[in-house]
């Protein structure tokens, strides 16, 4: 086609918009509101990934020891334990390091441990990393057994919850997102079917007169295109600049999380979006071209 | 130009328009489709711009066989027909030269071009002052001239009208079938269905007379009814 047949396509497009204003807004809303959901709920599960995948990368198990139990013996079990074969290194982590680590930790917000005053209620530990991530259980109930320890923790305990959770967060956003975009892609369907009802006087003279199919269809497709990429357009700007915002205010006051700058995965998802909301309105139009062949 | 082999039309529902119809019409020619309602005469001129199939036999029209025809050759075949209709079928939202535009607009011919053409045809159907105007500001003689100019603005060889003169007034009807008159003069073909009966005897064209799906009559320089004593 022609570029100025382009221009009336697009101006046919805009006319059917403007005469149906209400319907308009509510495609747009409602493709924004869908595709912002689905966004969020991706950037959740992103980050709810990155942090178990760093979590992961720093297995390690601690065996805390009793209060009473002399540094000699602690000294001793860490050297029994740097024997075994599974271990990869063994560390003895005093209370007062375990203080001061806590402290780095904290960073900005390390002030709230100054209420402690002088007193330490953390335990000397050791602290084990495994030769291999799957031995780590197996060595979490060997070290249960030294003498002295009281209990052990590891973190692959947090790391399957994560990932549980993440799963979950997955699940919940993938249904949420699924029905909004069910619901964005009838309210679509439905504005460019009256489009079509419309402007049914239009397409009859314009096959009278020898229009091809394709002029036919392009007003309604672009008219699609339009409410979908309008729609997607809020949605994937929202996404990014919250998320933006969301990642600044979480690096001052939860440091200790290992989020993902929004350089590329707040870019990445806002692009995704946008491609779903104008495949939103292609799929609109589709699935309305029936309509369109009966008038 | 027309040529209409052994024709039988069935719709759906069971009910046969037109039965084995053999017509043929020649370039330049002028033919007055007659008959009462239900004769075929609408479904002969809509099997001839492909708005309908025909169940048997063939349609020849301008050298293409319109029931064999591929949906995507359909445009193609109706930017060389011309075609009007009782209810006029103007855009009300568009002035007189948008509605007559709309139709070279989209197919694509260049907004130069269309100026001038859609000058040329408002000239034709003495309305050249009334383009700024809406269709509901026209009475219906003007609407159905406009709607006759927007049929003729893509220059087609044939111009096929459907009862156009069948909502107007005398005065107007004359108005109209002069103007179709005048087109044919000109060179292009015109196929005319029509109920009246005045147009026809005072035209003296070739005359098809169509009853329950057949031809019964086709008779050149002829009146609306058949005349015994000629």
């Amino acid at each position: 086609m022609r570029l100025r047949t382009w221009a009336f396509c697009l101006n046919e497009a805009n006319q059917n918009l403007l005469r149906n204003p209400v319907l308009a807004i509510a495609s747009v809303t409602t493709t924004a509101v869908s595709l912002l959901v689905l966004g969020v709920f991706l950037l959740l599960s992103v980050n709810v990934n990155a942090i178990a995948t760093s979590i992961e990368s720093q297995v390690a198990v601690r065996a805390f020891f009793s209060q009473n139990v002399p540094r000699s013996q602690e000294m001793a079990e860490m050297q029994t334990v740097r024997g075994w074969s599974d271990v990869r290194t063994a560390t003895l982590v005093t209370k007062a390091e375990a203080l001061a680590q806590l402290k780095q930790e904290f960073g900005d917000q390390a002030k709230v441990l100054d209420t402690l005053g002088t007193a330490n209620p953390l335990e000397d530990s050791l602290s084990v990393t495994a030769q291999r991530p799957q031995d780590v259980k197996g060595l979490a109930s060997r070290l249960s057994h030294l003498g002295g320890v009281v209990h052990t923790t590891y973190q692959s305990a947090v790391v399957s919850r994560l990932f549980a959770l993440i799963d979950d967060v997955r699940i919940v956003g993938l249904v949420i997102g699924v029905l909004l975009l069910i619901g964005s892609l009838l309210v679509i369907t439905n504005a460019i079917r009256l489009g079509m009802t419309a402007r049914r006087r239009e397409i009859g003279i314009m096959r009278l007169v020898g229009a091809t199919e394709s002029l036919v269809h392009w007003p309604f497709i672009l008219e699609g295109l339009i409410l979908g990429g309008i729609g997607a357009l809020v949605a994937s700007a929202l996404a990014y600049w919250s998320y933006v915002a969301a990642y600044h205010t979480a690096v001052h006051s939860l440091p200790f999380l290992p989020l993902i700058s929004p350089s590329p995965v707040a870019r990445d998802i806002a692009l995704l979006l946008f491609v779903l909301g104008i495949l939103l309105g292609a799929v609109g139009f589709r699935i309305s071209v029936r309509r369109l062949a009966r008038i | 130009m027309i040529s209409v082999r052994r024709v039988t039309k069935v719709y759906p529902n069971g009910v046969t328009a037109l039965r084995e119809v053999d017509l043929e019409i020649a370039k330049g020619e002028f033919v007055f489709l007659v008959g009462a309602s239900g004769a075929g005469k609408t479904t002969l001129l809509r099997l001839l711009f492909r708005e309908e199939t025909p169940t048997s036999g063939s349609v020849i029209v301008n050298g293409h066989d319109v029931g064999r025809m591929r949906p995507r050759q359909i445009p193609y075949l109706r930017r060389q027909i011309g075609v009007v209709f009782q209810d006029f079928r103007l855009l009300p939202q568009r002035n007189i030269q948008e509605n007559i535009a709309f139709a070279l607009r989209v197919i694509e011919v260049h907004p130069r071009e269309i100026r001038r053409r859609v000058n040329q045809v408002l000239e034709l159907v003495g309305l050249s002052d009334r383009g700024l105007a809406l269709p509901a500001q026209l009475s219906g003689g003007e609407q159905q001239r406009i709607a006759l100019a927007r049929a003729m603005v893509s220059r087609p060889v044939m111009l096929l009208a459907d009862e156009p003169t069948g909502n107007l007034d005398p005065q107007n009807a004359e108005e109209m079938m002069r103007i179709m008159l005048e087109i044919n003069r000109l060179g292009t073909t015109v196929v005319m269905a029509t109920h009246a009966a005045h147009l026809v005897d005072r035209a003296r064209q070739r005359v098809v007379a169509m009853a329950d799906g057949s031809i019964q009559r086709d008779e050149l320089a002829a009146a609306y009814h058949m005349e015994v004593n000629r």
